[in-house]
Formats: C-alpha cells, structure tokens, sequence
C-alpha cells in the first residue's frame, strides 16, 4: 500500500456552513504530512473526520484500507490521536493517564511500554507526578504517549506544538521525525507556517478548501529571492523566482560582471510564501 | 474489562480530588443536620419520621445526579470523551464504567445519610428495615447517576446542567409524595408525581418504616425503580453519541 490515507471529495456541512469542501489528498506511508492553514480553516474538523469523530456529509475516506465509520474498531487499534487540548485526567499522574489509553487497547506489557514513551519524550522522571502540576508542553508530551502507547502505525495530531516555547517546540519536531523514521506515518496539522518546511509534504487549507499541496521544497519555489548588490559603489536589487536554477543564473550573471562587488540573497520565508498563496486565493476569490 | 478500567479511573479522579470528595460526603450530612434542626422546632404531632429518610434518599438522589452529569460534560468539554471513544472505550463500557465509579461514591453517601439520620433521629429500625433502606437510597443513587448520564447528552457546559435542575429535581420535592401522598394532588400533577423515581423510592421507605410491613407491597415499586435503571442506561447509550 503507497497510501497511509486516502481522501476523496471530502465535505463536511454544519447547517448553512460548509467547514469542509471537497477535500481530496493522499498521504504516503512513512510521511510526515503537514496540515497548514489560519485558525477556523478546517483542519481540527478535517482531522475529526479522519479519526471517526464526526460523520462526514460526502465523501469517502480510506485510512490503512479502512474505513472511520463502518471499521471504527478495527481502525482505533492501528491510528493515535492527539487532540489540540492535551485532553488529559489533571487529577491523576502521567503514568496512570497513560495506562488508562493503553488498556483500552490492550497493550501488551503495558507497564514496560509505559516507560518506554515516558522514557520517549524526556519524561521518566516526572513519571509519577500529578498532570494538574505540569506546563502546557509537559501536558503535550503526556498527551503524545498517550496517543502513542499502542504503537499506532499513523498518528493525527492536532496542532502539537500551539502555545509551546520554541526550544520545545524544536525537540517535539525531532520526536516526530524519529517516529516517521520509525515507519509511523504522521498528520499534523499547524497553523503555525514555518512548521511547513519540517513536513514531508504539505496541504494548505483555507476556509474549508485545499488551496495549495506541495513538498516545502517546491512550496519555497514559490516564492522569490531579493538579490541585493554593489555595482560600481552604487547598491542595486533585483528580484527572481527562489528556484535552484533562477537562483544559480542570476549569481553566475552578477559573477560574471567585473564591477560588482558584494552580493547578498534574501529568499521569501515560508510564512510569506504561504501568506501570499492564501493572499491570492482570496483576491481571486473576491474578483469573482 | 474496559468497564472496570474506567470505574478504576472514577474512583482514582475521585480519590484525587479531595475538595469534591469531602463537600460530596459533607454536603448530605450538613443538609441532614439542618433538616434535625428544622424537625426540633416542629409541632410534637408531626410524624417527622415519614419525611426523614425520604429527605435523606431526595439528597443523595440530587448529589449524584448533579456530580455525575457536571463531571461527565467536563469530559465533554475537556476532550477526554472524544479521546476515550477513538482510544478504545465504547459507549456501554463508558456508561458502566461510571456507574460503577460513581456508586462506589453513592455507597458512602446512602451509607453517611443512614447512619446520621438513624443517629440524629433516634429512629430504631431493624437491621433488616436498615438494609432494605439503604438498598431503596443505592438504587435512587444509581438512578440518578443514568439520569446525569442522560442529562450530560445535552450539554455543551457545566452551566447547561443546571435547567435541569428545576426541570427534574425540584418537581421531585413537591410532587413524588416526599411532603404529600400524590392522591392528594390534581390527576395531572400526581401524573408528573408518579413519572418520577423519587416517587417510587418514597412508597418504599413509606412501607417499610411502618411498624408491620408487608415486603411483597415495594415489590411493585423495586420493579418500577429497576425499570428505571435500565430505560435511562438505554436512554443514555442511545444519546451518548461516538459522532458528530
């Protein structure tokens, strides 16, 4: 199987508002899938709707050959959800939350795989510690080896690194690499635009629509490049397309002339770019 | 299995959470001193006796209704609902796995309000007239723990419980014949009266506080508190929905 999940004209309507329209995407097995896109764009209820937590109003979803509805059971054994809240019993500790979710799976040597995701995500010592008494990352992690303890083959996480600082933030991306080096396929969805280029690929989404999937490599393409230089004491820019050969021609151009002296490069950054992509899809919207 | 995971988790949430405990345990027991206090300044002819221990079973009644529904929408609202249903849990084994929590919790209460109505009031039951009525306040308890399952359907927060407090509780006060025998009432009132469980829960005690009692007279109302049980766990499965 090349796809971990398939979606096909994917809509979800509550009354009048269509929150999900016509969402269609596949994502390889052993990807790091990113789900980019503003708050209130669809992807907690894209996510929802691939975990069977809300009925779909059309359209058809394959998650590892399986179906969220008709084949909720045999499906939860194989996925692991992370919800945006951590979504934790404050009034119990790390480890008994974690029991808790993987009993219900069944876990075999529960007690040793515990340890193992506590041990996973730095949080062995504080393996006995109340939830209530944690910070907002620590109740992430927790979260995480909830959703993990299963050993899932495909992970949704809902917006895993909102309202984390960026040190940990950087360390929750590091985890997440390890488990796609691992085989686990992972979903994650952000609204956070530079999270894009930690992505395998990446699904932009805006009111409820895919407006833009690409790999981040092919995504920074899109943007453009300031060239700033020294031609003969007076500084001159020019602006060019981010790609690999736009890029090179336009060096070797500017190498190639004896008065210039300095040069330096500014490539859009991928919030830009992405910005830009939603800008122009609601300008041409609003044309129309 | 899953059941007893869950009721394993109730209690350890309960155990954790010490201030709901405590109030949980304490509130009956300061109402019930209240109510010694109130019947002390009665008339000497009041049979105070016939109110005593259905007051105490409306109280645990309306504890456990309102500690179940309030804590199973912060389920809800928490996300920890959602994470049970795709982690694993089905709907019956969540329905279960409370009950089975919270009775430990409603055990302790219909326990504590026994033992200090029994001990304020000077009442002096048989042992057997002692278990019959601890069993009438554990069936209410269960009960009311479906009827706060059921109730918690239909929030979307904590504050959402609360009209239901008017709607099924304070109707139980003044039209199951706690105060008066619902014959007494408008055909239509002593209807809504006998619609409710605190109703049959009260013919019990009513029967079995009498100095001769007849037990095949409650098995009429046992069957009807049973039926309860089972049409609001239907109820409760029917509403506790995996989807949206």
């Amino acid at each position: 199987m090349n796809h971990a999940v398939e979606i096909n004209n994917l809509t979800k309507n509550y009354n009048q508002i269509q929150a999900l329209k016509s969402i269609t995407l596949s994502v390889p097995v052993g990807a790091i899938y990113g789900l980019i896109g503003p708050n209130g764009a669809g992807k907690t209820t894209l996510i929802k709707a691939l975990v069977g937590s809300i009925k779909p109003s059309s359209g058809y979803i394959n998650i590892l050959g399986l179906n969220p509805l008709t084949d909720k059971w045999a499906l939860r054994r194989k996925i692991g959800y992370m919800p945006q809240s951590a979504s934790l019993y404050e009034d119990l500790t790390a480890k008994e939350n974690i029991l808790f979710f993987g009993k219900a799976q069944k876990v075999e040597n529960i007690k040793q795989k515990t340890d193992e995701v506590l041990h996973f995500v730095e949080l062995s010592e504080r393996a006995n510690d109340l939830v209530r008494n944690f910070s907002g990352g620590m109740k992430k992690r927790v979260s995480l080896c909830c959703a993990l303890i299963h050993q899932p083959k495909i992970l949704f996480l809902d917006e895993p690194t909102a309202a984390i600082d960026p040190h940990l933030k950087l360390q929750s991306w590091n985890l997440f690499r390890k488990l796609a080096n691992s085989g686990v396929t992972l979903f994650i969805s952000t609204h956070l635009m530079d999270e894009a280029l930690l992505c395998d690929k990446v699904t932009i989404l805006m009111n409820g629509e895919i407006i833009a999937v690409d790999t981040p490599q092919k995504l920074i393409e899109r943007g453009k490049t300031v060239i700033t230089y020294k031609d003969g004491g007076a500084i001159k820019t020019s602006t060019i397309p981010s790609t690999p050969e736009g890029l090179a021609n336009e060096l070797l151009k500017l190498g190639l002339k004896p008065t210039i002296t300095e040069v330096s490069t500014k490539p859009d950054t991928i919030e830009n770019i992405v910005l830009n992509i939603i800008g122009i899809k609601q300008n041409l919207k609003s044309n129309t | 299995m899953k059941t007893f995971i869950l009721a394993n988790r109730v209690l350890k949430q309960l155990k954790g959470d010490k201030r709901l405990l405590m109030l949980s345990i304490i509130a009956p027991l300061i109402i019930i001193y209240f109510l010694k206090l109130l019947f002390d300044a009665f008339p000497p002819n009041v049979p105070i006796t016939n109110f005593t221990i259905p007051i105490g079973a409306l109280v645990v009644h309306f504890l456990s209704f309102l500690l179940c529904a309030i804590l199973l929408v912060q389920e809800r609202t928490k996300g920890t609902l959602e994470r049970m249903l795709i982690g694993g849990y089905n709907r019956s084994s969540i329905i279960a796995g409370y009950t089975l929590g919270y009775l430990g919790l409603a055990t302790i209460q219909a326990s504590a309000v026994l033992i200090e109505s029994v001990w304020l009031f000077d009442l002096n039951y048989s042992a057997n007239v002692l278990m019959l009525l601890f069993l009438v306040i554990w069936l209410l308890a269960v009960v009311s723990v479906m009827l706060g399952i059921f109730v918690s359907t239909f929030a979307r927060h904590e504050g959402h419980v609360f009209p239901f407090i008017p709607l099924l509780i304070l109707p139980s006060i003044f039209l199951s014949g706690l105060l008066i025998n619902t014959d007494a009432l408008p055909q239509w009132a002593a209807f809504i009266g006998k619609c409710l469980p605190l109703h049959y829960a009260v013919n019990i005690i009513h029967e079995i506080i009498q100095p001769t009692f007849s037990l095949s007279e409650t098995y009429f109302d046992f069957a009807i508190l049973g039926s309860y049980i089972f049409i609001l766990w239907l109820f409760a499965s029917f509403s506790l929905r995996e989807t949206e």
